[in-house]
């Protein structure tokens, strides 16, 4: 059933094009490393990248393995992640609701969200100093407008007659919440939350910048201070990779949630 | 994107047009954020003196782990690099040669630890924090010091911290102890800390430390002739600092924004080398024999291989190659 689907999988048209797009890629880079096109400090064979991938794995980089470099990461992203959504949806519902919250929320929001993180980052050191406080902080500020916004947008858009229907029927606010709010706002939240995890992604070398001694971003960092540009390119792969896999997850809870969302395929 | 070829034409042609006989339209300088000769020479104007109908554009960059990536992205024309770094960049096979001496690294570079802590020797860092910019010359001495007395750098929690971020982090105390330099290393020392190690006493141990003046080799190439203006302008700076120490401390209070006081004992903490001095077998040598740099950079690199931060050191050659006398000695002559 499985091996059924997989290989129906396989040969859909998408996965078929979205192939030839990674081989392309990694034939290019096969061609100009191999034919000397590149300057091998700058660009690594293939490789050389995978050969400093099993290091990493085996024997670790400065005195943790890649698991556990990408294990603490994905931990602070994480967690980052979950505070925002449980912060950020309860907000936007609100917003979304309220003119005088959104009001009184909004000014804190648009001025800090196009603050660049690293500006933002040097004020958080100071305040919450140089461990786990304010890397968490940034990641989570990082978070927190994505969720927001398209909450707020989501609830917004829902046609009141449904409210006022539910209402009609006896509805109380917990079951509005529940059975009209929750089911009509939930494809844009997640849409929402999927570009707020992007945004965590994107700051995730910043945040682990000053003073970490592990994680993917701070392996990359060290690694470009010694100019291995093999475990630098490793580790941006590496990181791409477990971004699309928790895009990939999330995709998947939206689906067995929200089963009135999935568009069938074909 | 015909406008697009159009542009590129152009900016090949006015790359093409400009004759090594003509000279750099830009010179760009990315300095150490230390006390050296270098802010002398930046803030007399003596690059322009030099080079005249130049532009002289100055970047101040943090550390060495900075300066090396600004040399691989070919972001300056002359740069400044301590021995870790350099030796990290030649084994990468970055484009770039030695020129002269920038400085030599005293008790401008120290490790502080917090009074209150009570460290009294190495052994007593086990179990603290200690920061240091990694790559540097400070954290080379700090994992060099600790092998020299067998203590494990694991039993510490040594962390990798921008001197700046060290004062901050400092302040807070978020750190027990931190080697680094001069203008930040005075604020830890004044917020209830005392200097525990110098990298002055490392250099009587046989661990020279010091910064050396680098250029792009596709510069020096182009514009050979502005490598000698760039080193002459160096060594009038270095000479001045010599010869008006008081005027110095002035200049460097000012460009780095302190007391006249706390400029005069930085000062102290570092050494410079008059220019034909430089030429000797301590230093860079000559054309014909290289001088003791090489070996304090093949020390180096050796460390920096066991320490699994470099695949393998490069070989004795490459060091001596890396290391261009000839602009200092037509200087000096």
């Amino acid at each position: 059933m499985i091996g059924k689907r997989l290989s129906a999988w396989l040969l859909r048209r998408e996965t078929l094009l979205s192939g030839c797009t990674v081989a392309l890629m990694f034939a290019a880079w096969w061609f100009v490393t191999a034919t000397g096109l590149a300057n091998k400090l700058f660009l690594p064979a293939p490789g050389a990248v995978w050969d400093a991938f099993v290091k990493a794995v085996v024997k670790g980089y400065q005195g943790n393995t890649l698991q556990m470099h990408v294990g603490i990461s994905l931990l602070r992203i994480l967690t980052a992640f979950a505070a925002a959504v449980l912060v950020g949806v309860p907000l936007g519902i609100l917003m979304g609701l309220s003119r005088d919250a959104r009001a009184l929320l909004n000014p804190v929001i648009e001025f800090y969200r196009p603050l660049p993180p690293l500006g933002l980052y040097t004020l958080l050191v100071m305040w919450l100093g140089i461990g786990e406080e304010s890397k968490f902080a940034l990641l989570f500020l990082a978070g927190l407008p994505g969720v927001i916004i398209a909450t707020q947008q989501a609830i917004w858009n829902i046609d009141p007659i449904y409210a006022r229907a539910a209402k009609a029927l006896g509805a109380g606010p917990w079951q509005l919440l529940r059975h009209v709010y929750l089911p009509a706002a939930g494809p844009m939240i997640l849409a929402g939350m999927r570009i707020s995890l992007g945004f965590i992604y994107t700051v995730l070398v910043a945040a682990e910048i000053v003073a970490a001694t592990a994680g993917i971003g701070w392996m990359i960092w060290d690694a470009a201070k010694f100019l291995l540009s093999d475990v630098v390119i490793m580790g941006l792969i590496v990181l791409g990779l477990t971004g699309v896999a928790l895009d990939w997850l999330m995709r998947m809870i939206g689906r067995a949630l929200m089963p009135w969302t999935k568009r069938e395929e074909h | 994107m015909k406008t697009f070829l159009t542009t590129l034409a152009v900016t090949a042609g006015l790359a093409f047009s400009v004759t090594a006989e003509e000279g750099p339209e830009k010179v760009t300088v990315g300095y150490l954020n230390l006390v050296n000769a270098q802010l002398v020479t930046k803030n007399l104007g003596l690059m322009s003196k030099h080079m005249p109908g130049v532009e002289i554009e100055y970047i101040k960059v943090g550390g060495g782990g900075d300066m090396l990536r600004a040399i691989a992205a070919d972001q300056i024309d002359f740069g400044g690099l301590g021995n870790p770094p350099t030796a990290i960049g030649v084994a990468r096979g970055l484009p770039i040669q030695g020129t002269m001496v920038l400085n030599m690294l005293d008790f401008v570079e120290a490790m502080v630890v917090r009074t209150d802590v009570g460290i009294k020797s190495f052994k007593d860092l086990e179990g603290k924090t200690i920061a240091a910019p990694f790559g540097s010359t400070t954290h080379y001495l700090l994992l060099q010091a600790l092998a020299d007395e067998g203590i494990d750098p694991a039993e510490m929690k040594i962390l990798d911290l921008r001197p700046n971020d060290i004062a901050v982090a400092w302040s807070r105390g978020d750190v027990d102890a931190a080697w680094f330099w001069e203008p930040n290393l005075d604020k830890a020392v004044k917020d209830g800390g005392n200097i525990f190690m110098t990298s002055g006493i490392m250099e009587k141990r046989g661990y020279p430390t010091w910064d050396v003046g680098i250029v792009m080799n596709e510069f020096a190439e182009a514009y050979p002739d502005y490598v000698e203006k760039f080193v002459a302008a160096e060594c009038e700076g270095i000479e001045f600092w010599i010869s008006n120490p008081a005027k110095t401390a002035e200049i460097i209070a000012e460009e780095l924004e302190l007391t006249l006081e706390d400029a005069t004992r930085m000062m102290r903490g570092t050494e410079m080398v008059p220019c034909e001095k430089q030429l000797t077998d301590q230093y860079i040598g000559t054309s014909e024999a290289r001088g003791g740099f090489v070996d304090t950079l093949m020390a180096t690199s050796e460390f920096l291989v066991s320490q699994d931060r470099l695949p393998e050191a490069p070989s004795r050659e490459t060091f001596e190659s890396f290391l261009q006398p000839q602009y200092l000695e037509a200087v000096v002559e």
